[in-house]
């Protein structure tokens, strides 16, 4: 079998309340965050391990990112994927998720026939969720987002469930396909100091623009349909509307307001 | 001369024989968005048994609805629902389409999206008109607002979560025009939702709380602490709290929100028996509706909140549990079609 | 000429010790606070993520790699629990005699158990007359046969009730100069773990005594030559042993920078965080200073280690330096946190219990600079 994981190199949450807005240049902060594995691309990576371990398979890890995402992608190699290969090049810069996913598609079909990509469903610093399902739709896959658990494989036919609202849904998938993966999917298994020497002889490949074998003007900025026009730093302040009437009014006025913002 | 411009639209989702709220509060929007361009305003509904769907919509905003109802769609089918959505996009032209972030819209806007080449932002908080003509979508980001526009591909796309917007008063007597969409046979699917299955709600967690409940020093002992755990039980919110509640010992460290605890990002946030401190309210990111409850007229959190109630939470909080409860077994339930 | 940068490969080492302490090892810090015991399902943790195996070579089983990782694994530990830090370097600081002067026999008998963290390992040289001074020591051997006969007591010895493989160090009964060293398994008859410490901090790291009584141990136990055993343990003490307390003190003066930092942001005086206050940072800067200058010696000694080069007096420098610094950064630490920092709830406090245990591991800093004294006066 092979699968193609795709991970994101992102800011470490941990560290990333440092970025803020600046009030007077309207950009953000520069800060030296380091990069981690995005989350969820580790619970999709361990998705991919388990396969490896009980039927065999062969894993492809794909990032597209800057440079110093070369650890991230090494990281995941250590963690015990087969072939790893970084996007990187000055014109894939300021994608949006639209140019991500094309550059990832054309990523992915250079790299190879493959049965099964599995992606996180969300990065952290992003978080549009869109990246997975367009990497479906430009390679023409079926596609299943926001997966809990696979319920069984028969060859190229899989059941999965899938978060739902208040619970889940159960889809029959035939690959080749793409899943999205949620964190109660399964636990991401630990670094190792073994996993890390075996990685020692495994080399990264680097792909840029004229590797990838696309026009300019599709990936990168120039390839994103959306920019972003402006960031402004949001005051706490807010007009409070204060409950008049006794208290049992005061409650039932309250209940109100939480029906219509759909919580009760 | 000015392009002519295309409708507002909204894909709209049914629950059962219901219109989802989102829906109708995307469709009081677009309503606004598309009177601002002098353009229809018009939603898409696919689905099975949608008749009373579709006039909901019209009461609620639309010119026109969409409608594509056939059995093997009662159930959300990505590779259909696409298809179809897709063609009528590619057929009426529409300026500006709106989805639900719903489980349903965060998998099939990025398809349409894709298929149609267009730009699309996720889990806007707001929606205004910039001077170009273009549609603004603001998303929180980084403690602040980011603003994005697609200029050059049609239609905007932008998912929007329940409880930004505000459903427009059902109007029954608006008259408006349903339109049935051919809807492709049945064929054999890449990838076909089978069933779709109802749980009990888990365990929140507070980072990904939808709801999240925040209880402070107000709550004035153990036994006031548990009724605080009881409301956001009631609301099925999780569960936070201030320092003072950490240092007396009611709730763990792991439950703190605040610079040095967590940072949350609800959809909504309910602050009781908290003053609003800095370090604690900073831990509150990009909510979209803030209210609270503290007995002090003067308490800084009522600078911070939509709506506040003066009362102490002790004597307020176990009124608003029972009448919760009591709104909640009023509610009707409509029994989903059955698939067969 | 020089080159201070770790290499990508180590910065992974780090990340994998790092993630590691902060997921398998921080749980276990409150019930070793509370019971002053070790958890099995710690060290079990241990052995799982390869930590025993760091300094094993390949071939019996360990990672093969060297003293600089060694070091990098026990600060990130130490950072999280300075208990389990310092019971995994005594666990390498047992292994070493066997892996330097251990024959072949006895390399494939212990190493591969050692390394899966099924079985672990100490060195006893440290008695009530001999601490600073090994040759005050009283425990003696006899020959008898081809066995050797031990009986004595041992004070002060990390790991003494749950290590299985005892390197011991003895004098000969009829030669007060000639010591040899032993390797003593757990269970043999006449040798048992008796009293253990309750230790004022790193509570968790078991500490004890072990008694011999007649314990008869086969010749193939000697470790290295006969009457040549003070060489055996004092360089495993000197650069294992020292080495060790490094990456433990290093690890926890980070723990107490980190939480200092928290801290003076969060605590609001005057409207504004202290760490606006002039003292405030007065006293981070010094802990900064003082975290600097450690690693650099500590990752010179530990390199020179890796090279194959004499780094016992390069660590006698760094475990002085160290030790003391991680002590002085405790106290800063609680200070810093006024009344709150003599709260058990907040970690600062153990840091000070845990830091000056720090100072009579493996040679006190009086001892340390005898040594640094001896080294410059050469």
């Amino acid at each position: 079998m092979k699968i193609v994981v795709c991970v994101k190199a992102v800011p470490d949450p941990k560290e990333i309340c440092r970025i803020r807005i600046d009030p007077v240049s309207k950009t953000l902060t520069r800060c030296e965050v380091p990069l981690v594995v995005n989350l969820l691309d580790k619970h999709a990576l361990e998705a991919a391990l388990a396969i490896k371990e009980s039927s065999g398979a062969f894993v492809t890890v794909l990032s597209m990112g800057p440079p110093p995402a070369d650890r991230i992608v090494k990281e995941c190699m250590s963690l015990g994927a087969d072939r790893g290969i970084l996007l990187s090049d000055r014109a894939f810069a300021g994608a949006d998720a639209f140019a991500t996913a094309h550059t990832l598609a054309r990523g992915i079909e250079k790299a190879g026939p493959f049965d099964v990509i599995f992606c996180g469903m969300a990065s952290s610093d992003g978080a549009t969720e869109w990246v997975g399902p367009q990497i479906a739709a430009f390679l023409d896959l079926p596609v299943v987002t926001m997966v809990r658990k696979f319920e069984s494989r028969q060859g190229d036919r899989w059941l999965v469930l899938a978060d739902w609202q208040n619970g889940y849904r159960r889809v029959e998938v035939r690959l080749p396909a793409l899943f999205t993966v949620t964190r109660e999917l399964n636990r991401p298994r630990a670094l190792s100091f073994s996993g890390i020497l075996k990685a020692r002889s495994k080399t990264i490949e680097h792909w840029d623009l004229s590797s990838l074998g696309v026009s300019a003007d599709s990936v990168g900025a120039q390839g994103s349909p959306t920019l972003v026009t402006e960031i402004s730093p949001v005051e706490n302040r807010r007009d409070a509307e204060m409950l008049r009437g006794t208290l049992e009014e005061k409650a039932d006025q309250f209940v109100s307001r939480l029906a219509e913002l759909g919580i009760v | 001369m000015k392009k002519r411009l295309g409708p507002v639209w909204v894909m709209a989702e049914q629950r059962g024989c219901e219109v989802e709220t989102v829906s109708l509060q995307l469709l009081g929007k677009a309503r606004r968005l598309a009177d601002e361009l002098g353009v229809a305003c018009e939603s898409v509904i696919l689905g099975h048994n949608l008749g009373e769907a579709a006039r909901r919509l019209i009461a609620g905003g639309a010119d026109r609805v969409f409608v594509g109802d056939a059995p093997h769609l009662a159930l959300y089918q990505s590779l259909p629902y696409r298809d179809i959505l897709c063609a009528l996009v590619e057929e009426h032209k529409p300026e500006i389409l709106l989805l639900g972030s719903t489980f349903l819209g965060r998998e099939l806007a990025p398809l349409a999206a894709a298929r149609l080449k267009t730009g699309l932002a996720a889990h806007c908080t707001g929606l205004r008109h910039d001077k170009d003509g273009n549609l603004e979508q603001q998303i929180p980001a980084y403690g602040g607002l980011m603003s994005i526009v697609c200029p050059n591909r049609r239609p905007q796309m932008a998912t929007v979560a329940k409880g930004v917007f505000k459903a427009a008063e059902p109007d029954e007597n608006r008259k408006g025009e349903i339109v049935p969409v051919r809807v492709p046979g049945e064929t054999e699917l890449g990838v076909r939702t089978l069933e779709i299955v109802q749980e009990a709600p888990p365990e929140i967690e507070l980072e990904e709380a939808d709801v999240v409940v925040c209880g402070g020093a107000g709550a004035g002992s153990a036994e006031g602490w548990e009724i605080v755990r009881e409301l956001a039980v009631a609301l099925g919110a999780a569960l936070g709290c201030t320092r003072p509640v950490v240092d007396e010992g009611w709730a763990p460290l792991d439950a703190m929100i605040g610079q040095s605890g967590k940072m949350v990002s609800p959809r909504v946030y309910i602050g009781v028996g908290l003053s609003g401190e800095q370090q604690h309210m900073v831990g509150v990111v990009g909510a979209q509706f803030m209210a609270a409850v503290n007995q002090d007229p003067k308490s800084a959190i009522f600078q911070q909140v939509d709506l506040g109630v003066v009362e102490d939470c002790r004597k307020f909080l176990p009124v608003l549990i029972e009448k919760i409860k009591a709104f909640r077994k009023e509610r009707t339930f409509c029994r989903p079609p059955s698939v067969s | 000429m020089i080159d201070f940068t770790f290499t990508e490969e180590q910065d992974m080492f780090r990340k994998a010790a790092r993630e590691f302490a902060e997921t398998r090892v921080a749980p276990f810090v409150p019930e070793m606070e509370k019971t002053g015991k070790v958890p099995p399902d710690l060290v079990k943790a241990l052995g799982e993520a390869e930590m025993m195996a760091i300094t094993i070579p390949e071939q019996y089983g360990g990672l093969g790699l060297g003293f600089v990782a060694r070091m990098i694994a026990l600060e990130e530990i130490s950072r999280i629990s300075v208990a389990t830090g310092m019971m995994l370097q005594v666990l390498a600081l047992g292994i070493d005699p066997i892996v330097r002067f251990g024959n072949e026999a006895q390399k494939k008998k212990y190493l591969p158990g050692l390394a899966r963290g099924e079985r672990l390992a100490t060195v006893a040289v440290t008695e009530p007359t001999g601490g600073s001074d090994p040759t005050g020591g009283r425990t003696v051997y006899s020959k008898d046969g081809t066995d050797y006969v031990i009986t004595g007591r041992k004070c002060f010895i990390t790991n003494s009730h749950i290590a299985d493989v005892v390197t011991l160090l003895a004098k000969d009964e009829n030669d007060p100069k000639a010591f040899s060293a032993f390797i003593v398994e757990k269970g043999t008859p006449g040798f048992k773990a008796t009293h253990e410490e309750h230790k004022v901090g790193m509570k968790g790291c078991n500490t004890g005594e072990l008694s011999l009584e007649k314990c008869r141990v086969p010749a193939e136990n000697l470790v290295g030559r006969e009457g040549k055993g003070l060489r055996v343990t004092m360089s495993a003490i000197g650069d294992v042993g020292r080495g060790g307390m490094v990456g433990c003190a290093l690890g926890l003066h980070t723990a107490c920078l980190e939480a200092s930092l928290k801290f003076a942001k969060d605590r609001i005086l005057y409207g504004k965080p202290i760490s606006v206050l002039q003292t405030i940072q007065n006293k981070l800067a010094e802990m900064k200073i003082d975290l600097e200058a450690g690693r650099l010696l500590a990752y010179r000694a530990a390199a020179m280690q890796d090279r194959g080069e004499p780094s016992s007096n390069e660590f006698a420098v760094a475990k002085y330096f160290t030790t003391e610094t991680a002590q002085k950064a405790a106290k800063m630490a609680v200070d810093i946190h006024g009344g709150y920092g003599c709260m058990e709830e907040y970690a600062v406090s153990r840091y000070l219990r845990d830091a000056f245990v720090l100072g009579p591991s493996a040679g006190t800093s009086d001892i340390m600079k005898v040594i640094i004294a001896r080294w410059v006066l050469a």
